[in-house]
């Protein structure tokens, strides 16, 4: 019989304790706990009030109340400082300062959700029994944490939509001034070529060398430009995806950038992904292209390959080239980042690379021994669907 | 007051004439042969305010009635609205001012087959909260299909509720008369009405075994709802009577459905009443009613229908026994009501709570 009550006793519990952690909003966890308490236990109301400096700051109230900010003068300050973990009591003159609902008399029971605040739950008409109390505790605290994650969860989502908005506005930006460079940078490409057309018989050697490298420059930062709009445009807009089958993409690929005859490429059997065509040989073609052109050896070799990691694919690329020192390993998939002064490269490859990769939901990586070669290794998600 | 002709325009004069300039709460018998809608504009032609509802049948006095209207003023009227879209939780409450010192009550008839009736109650609670008492009950059709059966001066709804606050005086009995036979259970998986699991298990399963225990009777293929009727879930409350919770019928998968709707892991118990115990709680919902009432009016009867589905010819006694014991203290009130699919009322001083099964008694002053 006494393991029969004890069960009865426990079984609310159960009941209370489920209905915590259900929701990640303040209001809506708050709602679905308290709710609940009232029902079962015949209460008319409950209401939080949080510390916030030197005042009580009401934080939920149900029924509504009014928003009700109390300052923290002696009375109220011993007061509440006196509820150790909670407290039966009657409404008087003290607490009827504690109250965003209109009442008059009735009885309270105030829990210390500690760095939450504290939970006031209102009877009108029965005094809430110390042994009723004494079950609720565990549940109130379990309650207590679960309002810190949602304060946590809530705070989370502040960051990431400032973050989402500030990425948002860095791109936009990125791909405005790129727009806006292009222009100047078109004209003056058609002046010096009108220059050179016009006037090139009567310039010297050293002039015509300085409208050659004018010309040069422009192609560069034309180059450049191209890069940041790619860069910002990667991951703007949900992409189609379809099947991509990987061994025609990089013959595709090796038909197109030129490979000096020192150099062999290995292409191991590919798989079919999902993805888009255009992205993923954006990918494979930067690396390639690196692989190929800071080759410095007699005989350089680049091998293509990949492994089935259950939810991934992972592809490498090995070369037998100059190699990239470790100290340099995060700072070359940064923008603008480059090794050596290459008046050919742009310093933007690696991050377009990057960026698709983690558009896949994936990770790139690298080992690399100087002047034996180095291996780009990198992960897509097999299921990806066009979205990070 | 009853009125019993088809004749709009009768029904309409016999309105007018008993609210004068007030509001009007109007209760009518599914097989009332009228066109509501009809009434509807013949009514807002007539420049009444009104609300009401279509129930399985009517009260009014000691008769029990499918064909028939009872009529009641609702003085003072603060408010009167419509919330719609109940199921879709997709309403607002309005906000109403309240004057501290006079007494009011909200009665509400709601759509008894939509569902999120308890979101709605609630909403309620959560915007007047204790400045009123409330009082209702859940309109609808014993066939059980869901239809339009609410209506105020802006039509006829399903899926809807209808609202006045009133500033009246009103004491609010409720009770039930059911007594726990085995619990409690954990309702480990619920969605709306329906139970799908019980302690992790087939729920007709855990049901049948404590209710064929208890009545020595054998489920069989048509005879659930006979057998059930007298065996309705309480959702255990501490300290106070029960909710119950009335299951209809259980489904090819052994799932049981219910009138009103139970949450994931609520603790039920499984109980039993039989004629003595319901009327006897019947009588003491009247008493309690009378407890505090000082200058009564009009008494309205919430009364759920599957009571008297369960007492069958009986009821007449437990109708009986509210009747006499609010006209023995006040024998001017009159009594009318309805026979509803769920009631609605606080449970003495506490939360607002959508109960089957049960009798609520409001006594307007």
């Amino acid at each position: 019989m006494k393991i029969e009550n004890n069960i009865l006793d426990i079984l609310p519990l159960y009941e209370y304790a489920m209905a915590i952690g259900q929701s990640l909003d303040y209001k809506e966890s708050c709602d679905l706990f308290l709710k609940l308490i009232l029902r079962r236990k015949n209460l008319n109301a409950a209401w939080i009030l949080e510390k916030k400096g030197e005042q009580l700051v009401s934080t939920y109230s149900i029924p509504l109340g009014q928003k009700v900010t109390i300052p923290l003068d002696k009375q109220i300050n011993d007061f509440i400082e006196s509820i150790r973990d909670n407290k039966i009591t009657e409404v008087d003159r003290t607490i009827l300062k504690l109250v965003p609902i209109d009442i008059d008399t009735g009885h309270l029971v105030i829990f210390n959700l500690k760095e939450q605040g504290y939970l006031f739950l209102y009877s009108k008409v029965e005094k809430l029994k110390a042994k009723d109390v004494l079950q609720l505790q565990p549940v109130i605290n379990k309650f207590s944490i679960s309002l810190k994650a949602c304060k946590a969860f809530k705070r989370q989502q502040v960051l990431l939509n400032n973050l989402e908005l500030r990425n948002q506005e860095l791109s936009d930006y990125a791909h405005m001034v790129s727009h806006d460079l292009k222009s100047p940078l078109r004209s003056i490409d058609t002046l010096t070529t009108w220059l050179k057309d016009d006037y090139g018989d009567k310039f010297d050697e050293n002039g015509n060398s300085n409208i050659k490298l004018i010309r040069n420059n422009v192609e560069k930062m034309d180059t450049l430009i191209n890069g940041i709009l790619e860069y910002s445009t990667i991951g703007k807009n949900r992409t189609e995806v379809y099947d991509v089958d990987t061994n025609k993409l990089i013959d595709d690929i090796l038909d197109i950038i030129q490979i000096p005859e020192n150099i062999t490429v290995i292409k191991n059997d590919l798989p079919i992904i999902k993805g888009d065509k255009y992205r993923l040989q954006q990918l494979f073609q930067n690396l390639i292209g690196n692989a190929i052109s800071y080759n410095d050896k007699d005989h350089g070799s680049v091998e293509i390959g990949f492994s089935d990691k259950n939810k991934f694919w992972e592809f490498y690329i090995i070369d037998n080239g100059k190699g990239i020192d470790n100290k340099y390993f995060d700072k070359i998939f940064k923008t603008f980042e480059k090794l050596e002064n290459n008046l050919e490269s742009t310093g933007i490859g690696l991050s377009i690379v990057k960026k698709i990769v983690d558009l896949y939901g994936g990770k790139i990586w690298l080992t690399s021994k100087l002047n034996e070669g180095t291996t780009f290794y990198f992960t897509l998600k097999k299921d990806y669907d066009g979205t990070a | 007051m009853l009125i019993t002709t088809n004749n709009i325009t009768e029904i309409v004069s016999t309105i007018s004439n008993h609210v004068n300039k007030e509001a009007a709460l109007i209760s009518i018998g599914e097989h009332m042969e009228i066109d509501v809608e009809e009434l509807i504009e013949a009514l807002n032609d007539a420049k009444l305010k009104f609300m009401g509802g279509i129930f399985p049948k009517v009260i009014h006095g000691n008769s029990i009635l499918d064909k028939g209207i009872v009529l009641n003023t609702l003085n003072n009227v603060e408010e009167l609205f419509l919330v719609k879209d109940i199921s879709k939780k997709n309403y607002t409450i309005p906000q109403i001012n309240f004057d501290e010192s006079t007494p009011y009550s909200i009665i509400t008839y709601v759509d008894g087959l939509t569902s999120n009736i308890s979101h709605y109650l609630s909403g309620l609670y959560e915007n007047y909260g204790m400045k009123t008492n409330y009082f209702g009950g859940g309109a609808g059709s014993l066939s059980l299909e869901q239809k339009p059966c609410v209506f105020c001066n802006e039509g006829l709804f399903q899926d809807a509720a209808v609202v006045s606050l009133v500033r009246m005086q009103s004491r609010i009995g409720v009770r039930h008369g059911w007594n726990k036979v085995d619990g409690p259970f954990i309702i480990t998986k619920a969605e709306g009405n329906i139970i799908k699991e019980i302690n992790w298990k087939n729920p007709f399963e855990v049901y049948k075994e404590v209710v064929e225990a208890h009545s020595n009777k054998q489920f069989n293929d048509d005879n659930f709802f006979e057998i059930a009727k007298g065996y309705p879930f309480g959702i255990v409350k501490d300290h106070a009577e029960c909710i119950v919770r009335d299951p209809l019928m259980v489904n090819e998968k052994g799932e049981l459905v219910c009138v009103g709707e139970l949450e994931n892991n609520t603790l039920v118990d499984i109980l039993n009443g039989n004629q003595d115990t319901l009327i006897k709680a019947a009588e003491n919902a009247a008493k309690e009613s009378l407890k505090f009432a000082e200058n009564p009016r009009k008494a309205i009867i919430i009364d759920c229908i599957s009571r008297i589905l369960f007492l069958e010819d009986n009821f007449d006694l437990e109708l009986n026994a509210i009747t006499t014991t609010i006209s023995n203290k006040f024998p001017n009130v009159s009594i009318g009501g309805a026979l509803t699919l769920g009631e609605i009322s606080s449970y003495g001083e506490g939360f607002l709570e959508f109960y089957n099964k049960t009798v609520v008694i409001g006594l307007f002053e």
